[in-house]
């Protein structure tokens, strides 16, 4: 582009400065205003927890607490991978597609009642190293075919999509090992294990972004990819490693959902793109990129469980849930976008 | 492969791969069942198209001021839900409130991206998160058959007029609109502007702001056509109604030769693209593939499509 964009700057700011931009800029100047943003989430998720347990108190019950636990294990799981590939400033629109391949698998390798496999838990390996591939493909098609990640990961979802619903031959597998099943059904320490898979898939999401290479460098690319090159990263390899160790974590999250639900049917992944993308965005990720991480992402998954168990206890109709949803992904971008490095917003 | 990705960058090539793409198809679909374009089939084919048509016209719009539009299907699923409720209360009235709800949400969509400046494609995965949720709560989960009584404000739309279906009339005068607001109207050459350089476009004067809204609008309001023309069509409405309509849609437009980065394509462009994909679907279910494996074709014909049609010059960093 032969316009330089810097000089434009004072026309863009007059143009688009409107009464909301002043008033987000006054709430969210200085260092204090910034500790406040950071904490915004785990403040949200407090008075959430609090408005809920005074209008129904059955919600601070422990049996009621396992259930949230519970029903955060595959999201969790899943958002997880979602952050890494947020933090880079990309996005990844085949969660579902990545998540029904590899209930596909599962249940297609372990005992069920469709054929006559038995693989017991490499089936798990399989599955889990199927939606790896799928990962690894996303970052292959984005970096080699240069093609932004949000249509290059539209076109996956759909590919995993089709063949694990071709798969299943458009019907419900019920996955009958019981070992696997045993993810869901049986508990340690009154927590089930799904929650225990889901915390170590949290634990294992730390260690990367704060412990290892690859994590530093999602996060120098997510912060200014020039920069990052400039400074040695191998921008493709990081890519590329981002995406499967996206893939990675909804394969997890496929077999968590696949032994909760019993079977793998072609709805087992509706609505999860949703609550993976609410979860990272509602916890403070920018999608901008470089800020943020997976312990907002822990925040942010809470609140999305707890506000929908909290609807349930209100009898609200569970319908709305997705509306309610969509209007927090747009109030947590708005309010956390970082306005001075945006010019143009497509 | 320099040499490859140089033909494909010259303008006229690109312009010229989807109608030539086109006559190949159709000749290969004649030569392997003759007469298939004729009379009867043929008037299915174009009725076929017609909705996926209004659809990916919508998109067209936003995709050429290199925005995204991830809410369409939601919209129209609304719109077939809230005719299907309505028709019996208020008959043919329904028809301007479902319509209505596609430019109000398509509108709000618009807001969302411009003033609240959060990128398109969460925007409208936002709204049409949103939307999906409105459409669930109205029908309370369930599809709803359109009665009898409701029937009569909707059979036109499945009649013919002179052998040809009336949703392929519709579609051809939304085509013929769209096509003369995008080449004649302020909007539309502002619209390719915007699409081709939003910095040039402020410096010039152009109020980016109410074009990208109107494009947003535009797109909510043709959604809710087609909405409303496959409740009419199938007779029913149901939250996931046009549920596999979104990637064709966005497919048609790319692989009519439509460039996502924005200001450069059309109507008339996505026309191409609309009937290759939909040949291409009856091609697949006449060869024998399974109906479940269409969309991993379409998935990469979608990539495909995208990493050929792109200008790469325009995004100096590939998020």
């Amino acid at each position: 582009m032969t316009i330089n964009s810097e000089t434009m700057k004072p026309v863009t700011n007059l143009e688009r400065t409107s009464a909301m931009d002043a008033v987000f800029a006054r709430f969210f100047r200085g260092e204090a205003a910034r500790r406040l943003r950071t904490f915004a989430p785990l403040i949200v998720l407090v008075v959430l927890c609090i408005l809920i347990t005074i209008a129904n108190p059955n919600f601070i019950e422990l049996r009621n607490l396992i259930r949230i636990a519970n029903s955060a294990a595959v999201p969790l799981t899943l958002a997880m991978g979602m952050t890494f590939i947020i933090l880079m400033g990309s996005i990844d629109l085949s969660v579902e597609g990545a998540l029904s391949i590899a209930a596909m698998v599962l249940v297609l390798l372990a005992t069920n009642d469709a054929n006559a496999n038995d693989y017991g838990w490499l089936a798990v390996v399989a599955a889990i190293a199927a939606s790896t591939a799928m990962g690894v493909l996303n970052g292959i098609i984005q970096t080699v075919l240069r093609i932004p990640s949000f249509m290059a990961t539209l076109g996956v979802w759909f590919i995993g999509l089709g063949i694990s619903v071709f798969m299943l031959g458009g019907s419900a597998i019920r996955l009958m090992d019981n070992s696997i099943r045993s993810l869901a059904l049986e508990r340690f320490l009154g927590l089930p294990l799904a929650v225990w898979v889901a915390a170590a898939a949290f634990l294992l999401a730390i260690v990367i972004q704060y412990h290892t290479r690859l994590g530093r460098h999602i996060l120098a690319i997510g912060g200014g990819e020039d920069v990052a090159e400039l400074s040695g990263v191998n921008l493709q390899r990081v890519r590329i490693t981002a995406f499967g160790v996206a893939g990675f974590f909804f394969g997890v999250a496929g077999v968590l959902a696949a032994a909760q639900l019993g079977q793998s049917n072609a709805v087992i992944a509706d609505g999860r793109l949703f609550a993976a993308v609410t979860a990272v965005v509602v916890g403070g990720t920018a999608l901008t990129g470089g800020e943020g991480g997976v312990l907002n992402t822990l925040v942010g998954v809470l609140i999305v469980t707890v506000l929908a168990n909290g609807m349930v206890l209100l009898g609200i109709s569970p319908y709305v849930q997705q509306t309610v949803q969509g209007l927090m992904i747009i109030a947590a971008v708005a309010l956390s976008l970082d306005r001075l490095r945006l010019k143009i917003v497509k | 492969m320099k040499k490859l990705s140089d033909i494909f960058a010259a303008g006229w090539v690109q312009g010229a791969i989807p109608p030539a793409l086109l006559v190949l198809l159709i000749a290969i679909v004649e030569i392997g069942s003759p007469g298939f374009l004729t009379g009867e089939t043929l008037g299915l084919l174009l009725g076929n198209t017609a909705v996926l048509f209004i659809l990916a016209t919508g998109v067209t719009f936003v995709i050429l001021i290199g925005g995204i539009d991830l809410s369409i299907q939601a919209v129209a699923s609304l719109a077939s839900v809230i005719l299907a409720q309505l028709l019996p209360s208020i008959g043919a009235l329904a028809f301007p409130v479902a319509i209505g709800a596609g430019l109000i949400f398509g509108i709000l969509s618009g807001i969302v991206h411009v003033r609240l400046r959060v990128p398109s494609f969460v925007a409208t995965l936002a709204t049409g998160g949103v939307v999906a949720g409105m459409a669930l709560w109205f029908a309370q989960g369930r599809a709803i058959t359109i009665e009898e009584g409701g029937r009569l404000s909707t059979t036109w739309i499945n009649g013919t007029v002179a052998g040809v279906p009336v949703v392929a009339i519709l579609a051809a005068i939304v085509g013929i609109v769209s096509f003369l607001v995008l080449r004649y109207t302020r909007f539309g050459r502002y619209s390719l502007a915007v699409g081709a350089g939003e910095p040039a476009a402020l410096a010039a004067g152009v109020n980016v702001d109410r074009t990208k809204i109107i494009a947003f609008a535009i797109s909510g309001t043709l959604a809710a056509i087609a909405g409303v023309i496959l409740a009419a069509r199938l007779s029913s409405g149901s939250p996931s109604l046009a549920n596999q309509l979104l990637l064709p849609a966005i497919a048609a437009v790319i692989v009519g030769g439509t460039a996502i980065t924005g200001g450069l394509g059309g109507v008339a462009r996505t026309a191409v693209g609309a009937l290759i994909i939909s040949i291409v679907r009856i091609g697949m279910t006449f060869i024998g593939v399974n109906i479940f494996a269409e969309n991993v074709v379409f998935g990469a014909v979608l990539i495909i499509a995208v990493a050929i049609t792109i200008d790469r010059s325009k995004i100096p960093v590939i998020k």
